[in-house]
């Protein structure tokens, strides 16, 4: 880890994976997706509000690590007003950024310095998967039942 | 006069750094042990100078060969105090041992109703093996609840034993917890009602000796790569009656007496039990493991990973805010905790860092955490190269981990 991204983990990604600003269950959720890893039970309930394919309110609640909660609580987040349109490249801009194997570097795809803390997971392969644990299911619904 | 750092400096891996430039603290030999030189030399050599394959050919090396590997039975069979050769099969491993015993012993023998032991506290091989078979025939699987120390309820045992009981099969370690059964207890209270016992002594072989007719088991299982030996091979101890009555636990070549295209006929075990080209290597291999372990000795070998684990636990239960799992102080060398605030997969992140391997997660014992209200614990386990230095690394290490994450 070298040390910039070292401050972000400390700076942010611990600060988000204490941050309860979006947690708990939304009562007039549209979807609610479950995201579970089983390899190690890190496992999160997101809800979602949506509303003419905005999002108009995301939360989540469940149990994992500093990584997988973090990531959550960002995603929650930043997905509040996008579109389902907007959702995907953003997801995908994400998954780049935590990629090892990515040829670009992780402030070349965002200045925003919660996201840019999760490039440490490119030092550690194997906690990617924290990482894109709710991501990846959100852009599972999305290709499925979501958009139809 | 026994002494770790001598012992450690037969371990090829401990003479490098890590990639970050530290020692290797090598802490998790519950999931596999590091191997030591003769080992590793005995497989290179195996292959560089005598190679060839077994029970089968008339030329050297082959003679060279199958005298070596049928040696090895002979080591495993003392190994284990076993009372036969023949009662020793190689298997692939642990679970490949447990999936064939379950396949070939259990399945013919289990009707609707009939019922199946095990405890709450195995591994998943322990577990889904029987319990798929169970649900195949409409048989109960039955569990053996643990107390809140992690300890099983042995009164609760002997309430589950009926002569509707066709397998008791419980582990002799908590890969998980690290707490000790008391196996003479249960096969004991499994004779009384004829019940075959099945034991899971991957944690065990490591670290204490094992004495097949002491015990009375039926089956006895370990894996070579935890007792300092190469991975893909096994052994399943099974009394000779039992491997005898069994029909083969895998079909193919090697095991046959004769075969016509309606019909084949087989030898007697272990070679019935043995299909195909054995990994030759993986057992000649695991022949140096028990002979490091003898040359050592089990007397050594427990009081040094008994000191070391009593160690880590004074230290351990001195630190603010860490919970040991499990309350007994007479365990396995594996230790579970929880450090407060932080999640055990950052622990490990955190300390992989400092060049200090632990293990996190549910341990491939899903059913125990649950019942333990636990999603996730850090485990340390030990093995003869560990040392007291090992241990002070890893407390200076989660205090700096408390001090940057918390």
């Amino acid at each position: 880890m070298n040390d910039r991204i070292k401050a972000l983990y400390q700076s942010h990604i611990l600060v988000n994976a204490k941050d309860t600003s979006h947690q708990g269950k939304l009562e007039d959720a549209t979807h609610v997706l479950e995201a579970y890893n089983p390899m190690c039970g890190d496992r999160y309930t997101v809800s979602l509000k949506i509303v003419d394919d905005v999002i108009e309110k995301a939360t989540f609640d469940g149990f994992g690590c500093a990584i997988s909660k973090a990531s959550t609580a960002v995603l929650t987040k930043q997905i509040e007003g996008k579109t389902l349109v907007e959702i995907k490249p953003f997801i995908e801009l994400f998954h780049e950024l935590v990629n090892e194997l990515s040829d670009q570097s992780p402030e070349s795809l965002t200045s925003d310095e919660d996201l840019l803390a999760f490039a440490a997971a490119r030092e550690f392969p194997e906690r990617k998967v924290c990482a894109t644990l709710s991501w990846e299911e959100l852009l599972l619904s999305l290709r499925g039942s979501m958009m139809k | 006069m026994f002494n770790p750092e001598t012992i450690k400096q037969q371990f090829p891996i401990f003479k490098q750094k890590t990639p970050l430039g530290q020692d290797l603290v090598y802490l998790d030999n519950a999931a596999t042990c590091q191997k030591p030189l003769a080992v590793i030399d005995r497989i290179t050599d195996f292959y560089a100078k005598e190679y060839g394959t077994v029970g089968r050919s008339s030329y050297w090396p082959a003679t060279e060969t199958t005298k070596n590997y049928n040696e090895v039975r002979g080591k495993v069979q003392r190994l284990l105090n076993a009372a036969h050769v023949d009662e020793i099969v190689f298997t692939s491993g642990t679970t490949d041992a447990i999936n064939k015993v379950a396949n070939s012993f259990l399945r013919p023998r289990l009707n609707a109703g009939d019922v199946v032991i095990i405890s709450e506290m195995e591994h998943h091989a322990n577990l889904i093996p029987w319990q798929q078979i169970c649900t195949e025939k409409g048989a109960l699987l039955k569990v053996i609840p643990i107390l809140d120390s992690g300890e099983l309820d042995y009164e609760a045992l002997e309430s589950l034993l009926t002569n509707k009981v066709k397998l008791l099969a419980v582990t002799g370690v908590s890969n998980a917890l690290g707490i000790k059964n008391d196996l003479l207890r249960i096969i004991k209270a499994a004779k009384g009602f004829e019940v075959p016992v099945f034991i899971d002594a991957a944690q065990s072989v490591a670290h204490s000796e094992i004495d097949v007719v002491a015990l009375d088991c039926d089956f006895l299982v370990f894996s070579g790569h935890k007792i300092y030996g190469p991975t893909g091979v096994g052994v399943l101890f099974g009394k000779r009656e039992r491997l005898r009555e069994m029909a083969p636990l895998s079909y193919g070549g090697g095991i046959v007496k004769e075969v016509t295209i309606e019909a084949a006929s087989f030898q007697q075990s272990p070679n019935k039990h043995e299909a195909g080209t054995p990994n030759i290597a993986g057992v000649i291999g695991l022949g140096a493991a028990v002979d490091f372990i003898n040359e050592i000795g089990y007397a050594e070998i427990s009081a040094h990973t008994k000191a070391i684990t009593g160690y880590a636990l004074e230290q351990l239960k001195a630190m603010e805010g860490i919970q040991v799992i499990g309350d007994v102080d007479d365990r396995a060398p594996v230790i579970s905790f929880v450090m407060e605030g932080v999640h055990a997969h950052d622990l490990s992140t955190f300390l992989n860092e400092k060049g200090i391997c632990i293990r996190a997660g549910h341990h491939c014992a899903q059913p125990l955490m649950h019942r333990l209200n636990l999603m996730a614990t850090a485990r340390i386990s030990f093995a003869i190269y560990n040392t007291k230095a090992d241990i002070d690394a890893l407390i200076i290490a989660l205090k700096e981990t408390q001090a940057f994450l918390l």
